[in-house]
């Protein structure tokens, strides 16, 4: 009998060790739910006092509006834009990485990898340097030929900043892709070659068909990024009053004039996420019909490569004119216009003018606590996400509890739902609900909290298949032994996850680094992040010193892009020799 | 030792519940090797798990040495890291990020008995010693054999001193050779050892080889338990024969009391059925005698020689006879010809209830409600 009362009470501790990852996962989870729930509700509340009435105003008054149907065709353009753009260098350049003799092919994969950590905003303000209509160099450059003033740029049309963003996802649309290209059974390419196909045919009809579910959901989700992108469009088109729908939530919430109005921008962001969740079905629908597609078997081999011959130059050519547009280019421009008072073309006598005088002026105090502030943020926000993300993953991969497909997809809510959402509905709770007991409103908590909870579905993703690929019997064959749940956390999981663990916390610390989108609607005086301050700088006008702030983010930001880089070739090292 | 009592287990699955036991009655004894031998799919491996804790089952009670460990009744379920066993797995599961040395004393330093270092350094090098890895402690896992890892695995088995060592196809990651050899190593170990060992296998060379007593698995229940030489000579149901050994079946019907006819011909064995009735009749390849003459005796029939296949240890004849295909092992032969004699020994033909009525009834079953 006393056996029995003890064996019941350990069964009942057990419960609580499984209840304590499982209460960890249900904070955020909780969270993010309450979150999209507040901007739902938010777009039928009227006032924004604590008293209010309800009604569909917002959603007339949205509907109603010629500007947001224009919002939504610049939207449709911008993104449809950045898409083929992204596409015509990112499959491409995956091709020829994954597929041909191209060597060395280090260079191409690590600018690549390198392009997708650079801020999109710092290109775009390099951009807005290179093709302003009235002070961009290359405009100058182009209007500066006799009879050739009708080639003016203007940056700011949709379809100029769809092609700077696209520029930027190329990176993605390359990384997505590449695995696709790498696994590819070559067997299928030979059959076609043995039976008397030639190469444009084979890559026509068999090479690009295998890939074509992989690069459709790479598509998918650069369409996607691309509606939900702020930086780009708010660094080009805000000033020059062309929105799409991320920089419209923005004015909503932050107008030039009048009164906010979180009623508009909770029906747009409903609206917004009605069209996320559509692409979302379709990204994951082929996703499925892409695992149909057996292009993965289980021997191991290397996929032939394409000899190039004469070509080799011109793949070359391809790759330099992508990074040469992506990267160098805007970054320089930014760095050279940093160092002037105005913009100018390079040239002897603007070279005599070059000063550290945007330097100088900038407001060292205002900068410090900026920077104190994103430091801050690249320690706490990857730790803290890493936190719930290991818990979170646990539960949706090795648990068994019946509900834990419920967590999963909850923690997805942030790739459905656009970035300055979230951001927005905080601002909103805090501000009209917890200011009185819980004043985070203005303080860097709040930062930390909204970029945990958006970055931990990218971070339990990750861990979800690092923890994927561990063996259950590994934990299996601790559990037997005796050691129990935490102690298999801390002594088997977290060693086995630590490559996986290392890496996400890197990016995720990379990720608030840079974070622009969700600090231009929460980032006040007090809780200035590194690039709101450029932001700040960048929407009164001071477009040399914002290149300053960009030049010096870009500075401290070399040190860890080289330690994430370094990092992760000697976790590949490892995961090697093991 | 180890104690399972109707044990039924259901899982859900997309296709809808899936019944992997049901009702599992098992007892093994102490310091026995007992093989659980099925094909995948019967359930062996799940039972093992519920042993070891790793499954819940739906119903039923299990118990090791006397402590209740499962009942759903009680409301009892004790959670592995408390049931005091050792396991090896399929996979192995030796911890990649550790030495030898530490894989095997992880659970002696972070499980539920803690040990004083001194203690742990002894009982690591003892396990180390039985499994002659003793020079390999120092050694980074990844960095090891197959047939090391095993031995590893099962060394962090026994350093525990558990009260029961279950194992889980340890072998079928192994090439034939090794295999072999550790099959001999691991009986002699556990016996030097007397601990007892519940061990899955599909492999049922693997299951004679190092089994006190085997059940055989399938479909969730247990078909018969018993030693090698039970289950090969009274196989107690035609699935069993199937399962143990390879088997010649034909089809038949009682004419006569001791009399059968076949697709064959007329066969006499000594039957304790009733006339009439439909059989299922089995003779092992083995036990089929071939000669180039015939004899005259009884169940003697002149077959076509349709291959014949040189093995080393004996020779593999197919023959045809009427509309039969026969197979007969054979260890050496005077002359060869085109047709030859076959000739089935009346006490090594087995009779079974036929499997067509077999398949009848299994349907029935499936299809009415219980009363």
């Amino acid at each position: 009998m006393e056996m029995m009362v003890l064996t019941r009470m350990k069964r009942g501790s057990l419960f609580d060790r499984r209840a304590v990852l499982v209460g960890i996962s249900l904070i955020p989870v909780a969270a993010l739910v309450l979150l999209v729930s507040v901007v739902i509700w938010m777009g039928f509340r009227q006032t924004g006092g604590v008293s209010a009435s309800y009604s569909l105003d917002a959603y007339r008054q949205l509907f109603g509006d010629a500007f947001t149907y224009k919002t939504l065709l610049n939207t449709g353009i911008f993104s449809l834009v950045t898409l083929a753009v992204a596409l015509l260098f990112g499959v491409p350049a995956a091709w020829l990485v994954e597929r041909t003799d191209l060597q060395p092919k280090e260079i191409p994969q690590t600018l690549m990898i390198l392009g997708l950590l650079t801020p999109s905003f710092l290109s775009a303000m390099g951009w807005v340097f290179l093709l302003n209509p009235r002070i961009g160099i290359l405009n100058t450059l182009i209007t500066s030929i006799p009879g050739m003033e009708w080639a003016r740029i203007n940056v700011a049309a949709v379809p100029w900043m769809g092609v700077i963003q696209g520029l930027g996802l190329a990176n993605v649309a390359f990384v997505m892709v590449s695995p696709t290209f790498r696994v590819m059974n070559p067997a299928f390419e030979e059959a076609a070659k043995v039976h008397g196909l030639t190469f444009f045919r084979i890559l026509r009809k068999v090479t690009l068909r295998l890939a074509y579910p992989g690069i459709l959901a790479a598509a998918i989700f650069i369409f996607m990024s691309a509606v939900a992108a702020f930086d780009i469009p708010a660094v080009i088109g805000l000033s020059n009053r062309v929105f799409t729908f991320s920089t419209l939530l923005y004015i909503q919430v932050q107008p030039l004039d009048g009164l906010p109005r979180y009623d508009l921008a909770g029906a747009s962001a409903v609206l917004m996420i009605g069209i996320s969740l559509l692409f979302l079905w379709w990204y994951f629908h082929t996703l499925k019909w892409g695992h149909r597609y057996a292009v993965i078997t289980g021997q191991s081999y290397r996929p032939r490569q394409v000899e190039l011959g004469g070509w080799k130059v011109w793949a070359w050519v391809f790759l330099g004119t992508y990074f040469l547009l992506g990267q160098i280019l805007p970054l320089s421009v930014l760095v050279w216009n940093s160092l002037l008072l105005y913009p100018q073309v390079p040239s002897l006598s603007s070279l005599s003018q070059v000063s550290l005088a945007n330097f100088r002026a900038l407001s060292i105090p205002q900068l410090l606590i900026g920077a104190r502030n994103t430091f801050i943020l690249a320690v706490s926000v990857p730790t803290l996400t890493l936190l719930f993300s290991v818990a979170l993953s646990w539960v949706v991969v090795r648990s068994k509890l019946r509900g834990r497909f419920v967590f999963d997809i909850f923690s997805f809510l942030p790739h459905a739902v656009p970035h300055i959402i979230f951001a927005i509905s905080a601002a909103y709770v805090s501000i009209f609900f917890l200011r009185s007991f819980l004043p985070v409103y203005g303080t860097i908590y709040i930062l930390l909290g909204v970029y945990v909870l958006v970055w931990i579905s990218f971070a339990t993703r990750n861990l979800n298949t690092a923890l994927i690929q561990i063996h259950r019997e590994l934990e299996e064959a601790a559990a037997v032994s005796g050691i129990s749940l935490f102690r298999i956390l801390w002594k088997i999981l977290l060693p086995l996850l630590g490559p996986a663990l290392i890496n996400t916390w890197l990016w995720v610390a990379l990720l608030a680094y840079r974070e622009l989108t969700m600090a231009s609607i929460l980032a006040t005086t007090r809780n200035l992040t590194l690039p709101a301050t450029m932001w700040g700088l960048w929407l009164s006008g001071f477009y040399p010193k914002a290149a300053a702030v960009a030049t010096l983010a870009v500075i401290v930001m070399i040190p860890l892009v080289f330690l994430y880089w370094f990092v992760g070739r000697r976790i590949l090292a490892m995961e090697r020799i093991s | 030792m180890i104690s399972v009592r109707n044990v039924a287990m259901q899982f859900r699955s997309r296709e809808g519940a899936v019944q992997a036991l049901r009702g599992i009655d098992l007892e093994v004894r102490k310091g026995e090797i007992f093989v659980l031998l099925g094909r995948s799919g019967s359930g062996k491996t799940t039972l093992l798990r519920c042993v070891a804790g790793l499954e819940r089952p739906s119903a039923g009670n299990i118990s090791l040495g006397g402590r209740t460990v499962f009942s759903d009744g009680e409301g009892i379920f004790v959670p592995s890291e408390d049931r005091e066993l050792g396991m090896v797995f399929q996979s192995y599961a030796v911890w990649p990020h550790m030495t030898v040395f530490e894989n095997v004393a992880l659970p002696l330093t972070q499980g539920k008995k803690k040990f004083p270092k001194t203690v742990v350094k002894s009982r690591v090098s003892e396990a180390l010693r039985l499994v002659q890895l003793e020079e390999l402690g120092g050694r980074p896992a990844p960095l090891l054999s197959g047939g090391q890892q095993q031995r590893v695995a099962l060394a962090r088995a026994l350093a525990i001193k558990p009260r029961a060592l279950l194992m889980d196809e340890p072998l079928s990651n192994l090439d034939a050779r090794l295999r072999e050899e550790l099959r001999f190593e691991i009986r002699d170990l556990v016996k030097k050892i007397g601990i007892t060992v519940l061990y899955v296998t599909h492999d049922q060379v693997e299951a004679m080889g190092l089994a006190d007593r085997i059940a055989i698995m399938d479909h969730g229940v247990i078909l018969q338990v018993g030693d090698s030489q039970e289950l090969y000579h009274q196989p107690a149901s035609a699935s069993v024969a199937e399962f143990f050994g390879s088997m010649n079946w034909l089809d038949g019907r009682i004419s006569e009391v001791g009399i059968l006819e076949t697709e064959i011909g007329r066969l006499l064995a000594d039957v304790a059925r009733s006339v009439g009735s439909s059989v299922a009749i089995g003779v092992r390849p083995e036990d089929v005698e071939l000669s180039v003459s015939a004899s005259g005796g009884m169940n003697e029939f002149e077959g076509q020689v349709l291959s014949r296949i040189f093995l080393g240890e004996y020779i593999l004849f197919q023959l045809q006879i009427r509309t039969q295909k026969i197979t007969a092992k054979v260890r050496g032969i005077a002359g060869l010809q085109d047709r030859m004699y076959l000739r089935i020994p009346k006490d090594k033909i087995r009779v079974f209830p036929s499997r067509l009525a077999n398949l009848h009834s299994a349907a029935k079953e499936t299809t009415l409600p219980v009363n």
